[in-house]
């Protein structure tokens, strides 16, 4: 389809919504093309492979994914056309980290889907772009670049991780007069939250700061002075590590020890230098900012090596991910679950008293969204399991409702040069999550709440009485 | 042969000083490239903390370390780098680059220090390390670890390929020395057996090769002759 020529600031006619982009210069060029020659080998691009046909239209995929189920209808397979708004995603659908890139778009689909069966945004169907980077942050930036310049995405989506994200922000500022923001990250970091780069991006979920606070604050509260911090070394892990430290300053503490690990360790790998390292500290409490694969190892081993204190998660873990690998095949599937704590940042999915959370469990169960159809070509012989609901598929529905509410509000022609007015003009909405969200010029983010769920059964569950379960003796 | 076994003296002698030559050329140029390499190595770690200070004073006073680990991050992919780490002017280390954890000899050093040391951290190796203040040092300091091992390697490979040169170039050259002594011994060795049949029996033939030669060689073997043909001569009047 051709794509009217428009000002990149300015209001267009229909149907075109997205502007051109700048003009390409040698500098841009070659920093384009060093980014893509750099990420090539790791940059897979979902759609393009399998190129989601349904005559160019991007809707209506009449194939079958995983299982039996249908694939997804609303994947964007070519150049964006009149009737669709195209979100750009570049998430992780493979590697250890997969589950979460996986889980999140699930949960969007869910919601996607119902949109679009009952005739889309003011007439436009929703579908989503999808660019794998593997959780790595050279392939999130080339992808970044392709789905701006190439693709011409409306907006950018559901990225996954601080790594990665913290990456891509630089090239939202590079390409700033295109426009293009970035909506609810899966990532609680500060970079996309802070000058000078808090204009590019808008969040949706609370932050790592506000989740290890929550933990920390109630650790103290029972007398666990004592918190040590095991974390994934790069962005992410600093990120929430510096969350951690300012807490504990708040309470006269430091951090007690710390043990970190290499972004894409995998389950099997062994953490007992970790454990060790944080026993010699003898903390009250670790606190991981860490993915579900080293992070379950982490809990797995300080079980076995005798660290018998309670061990927190942040909502970035992929808590049913991590359930999944602890207890599997084991005789007391529980053994090794006993210590945890995850925060999450958005409610429990169990709680289907919050009109959110019953929609997207009725959802969730009626279009059952298949991972992207091509994850099982990126990691052969594993394939990937979905979850029937989880916290970060929650999180994906709840980002995809608030985005398509964003969108209903632009009216029957959204232009780009919209989109940050839109968001300001959300105040006091309410998902249905419990919490009513608002924007504003310096309120970049949606939603303030953390949660702290502990596992009973083959679940988590909302905690009630930390004392009670993480007490000193 | 007698003849051979003076130009064996002079073959040894070359081969002697070739070896010295190629000896002292390799152990001076294994100290320069050693020093050299080992300088510039430095010098590139120096330029590397250099640049991360620089970079870093804005993400500090934000105190926005996820920004300052991406950014050691990025650097620590070059790879003569095995760590970097950043501490605050009150000597808190606020983003590093080591797994499991950070070794107690970096935590047991004075991170205010920007010196250039030589750690050995046990279960990683050798390292060179340098440091770099941030703002003058009151927002903190930058220190980046060099792997030796790799610097030796590539020291190694330095020397080894030069060694190699000359290696070949002391083969060549004692296999023409032997050629060039072998060359020039031939005319003496042909000139003693002259000599010895002139003594033996004085009869020579005026078709020998070396009475045929226009140097030296032959002007002597034409005196042995006219001496012989004297001393015939001088025995038949008696």
């Amino acid at each position: 389809m051709e794509h009217t020529k428009t000002d990149p600031a300015g209001g267009n006619p229909s149907p075109p919504t997205v502007p051109n982009p700048p003009a390409i210069t040698r500098r841009s060029l070659i920093g384009s093309g060093l980014a893509a020659l750099v990420a090539a080998p790791w940059a897979k691009s979902l759609g393009a492979v399998h190129g989601l046909g349904a005559g160019g239209s991007g809707g209506g995929l009449t194939g079958a994914g995983p299982g039996g189920r249908p694939a997804a209808p609303y994947v964007r397979r070519g150049l964006p056309q009149e009737d669709e708004i195209v979100l750009g995603v570049s998430a992780a659908f493979s590697g250890p980290s997969r589950g979460l890139g996986t889980e999140l778009y699930r949960g969007s689909m869910a919601y996607f889907n119902e949109v679009n069966e009952n005739g889309g945004v003011n007439g436009r169907r929703i579908v989503m772009k999808l660019l794998d980077d593997g959780y790595q942050p050279d392939p999130c930036v080339a992808n970044t670049i392709e789905l701006m310049q190439d693709e011409r995405v409306f907006l950018l989506f559901n990225y996954v991780g601080t790594p990665t994200v913290t990456r891509a922000l630089p090239v939202l500022k590079t390409f700033r007069d295109q426009q293009v923001f970035l909506f609810f990250p899966f990532t609680g970091a500060e970079p996309q939250r802070e000058p000078p780069y808090d204009e590019f991006a808008f969040n949706l979920r609370a932050s790592y700061r506000q989740e290890t606070a929550g933990l920390v604050d109630n650790f103290v509260n029972i007398g666990r002075r004592r918190v040590a911090v095991f974390y994934q070394n790069d962005a992410y892990g600093r990120s929430g590590w510096a969350g951690v430290r300012e807490a504990l300053a708040r309470h006269g503490e430091t951090i007690a020890g710390e043990a970190t690990y290499t972004r894409g360790t995998q389950y099997s790998a062994s953490m007992r230098d970790q454990v060790e390292i944080l026993l010699d500290r003898s903390p009250d409490a670790v606190i991981c900012i860490g993915a579900y694969q080293a992070c379950g190892a982490f809990a797995r081993d300080a079980v076995d090596l005798g660290l018998h204190i309670p061990v927190a998660n942040v909502s970035f873990v992929g808590s049913e991910n991590m359930l999944q690998l602890l207890q599997e095949g084991r005789a007391d599937p529980n053994s090794h679950t006993r210590w945890l704590v995850n925060s999450q940042v958005v409610p429990s999915y169990a709680d289907t008293s919050l009109p959110a959370v019953q929609e997207y469990g009725e959802l969730m169960e009626r279009y059952d969204p298949p991972p992207p159809d091509d994850v099982e070509r990126i990691t052969p012989n594993e394939p990937y399991e979905t979850f029937p609901q989880s916290f970060v598929s929650l999180e994906g529905f709840v980002n995809a409702k608030l985005i398509t509410e964003i969108i209903r509000r632009m009216g029957d022609n959204p232009q780009r040069s919209g989109i940050e007015e839109a968001v300001l003009n959300v105040r006091n909405y309410d998902l249905g999550v419990g919490e009513r969200v608002s924007y504003g010029p310096n309120r970049r983010q949606g939603l303030q709440s953390v949660y702290y769920t502990v596992v009973d059964g083959d679940r988590f569950v909302p905690l009630t009485d930390w004392e009670a379960s993480f007490g000193m003796p | 042969m007698r003849v051979h076994k003076l130009f064996r003296k002079t073959r040894f002698s070359f081969f002697a000083l070739f070896g010295v030559i190629v000896l002292s050329v390799s152990f001076l140029s294994i100290r320069t490239v050693s020093r050299e390499l080992n300088e510039e190595y430095v010098s590139n770690s120096r330029s590397i903390a250099k640049n991360i200070a620089d970079s870093s004073v804005d993400i500090l006073l934000n105190r926005n370390l996820a920004t300052l680990q991406s950014l050691i991050d990025q650097f620590v992919e070059i790879e003569s780098i095995r760590y970097i780490y950043i501490t605050s002017d009150t000597g808190e280390f606020l983003a590093h680059t080591f797994v499991p954890g950070i070794p107690d000899e970096i935590l047991a050093g004075d991170p205010s220090s920007t010196e250039t040391v030589e750690r050995s951290l046990p279960g990683m190796g050798d390292f060179i390390e340098v440091g770099s203040p941030i703002l003058s040092g009151v927002a903190g300091n930058v220190h980046v670890g060099m792997d030796k091992e790799l610097l030796g390697i590539k020291i190694q490979r330095a020397v080894g390929q030069q060694m190699y040169l000359f290696g070949i170039i002391l083969v060549i050259g004692t296999l023409l020395s032997f050629w060039f002594v072998s060359f020039s011994s031939k005319p003496l060795a042909d000139l003693m057996s002259f000599a010895v049949r002139v003594a033996g029996d004085g009869k020579v033939s005026g078709e020998e090769d070396v009475l045929g030669r226009d140097d030296e060689v032959g002007e002597l073997a034409r005196l042995f002759t006219h001496v012989a043909d004297g001393s015939t001569e001088g025995d038949g009047g008696r």
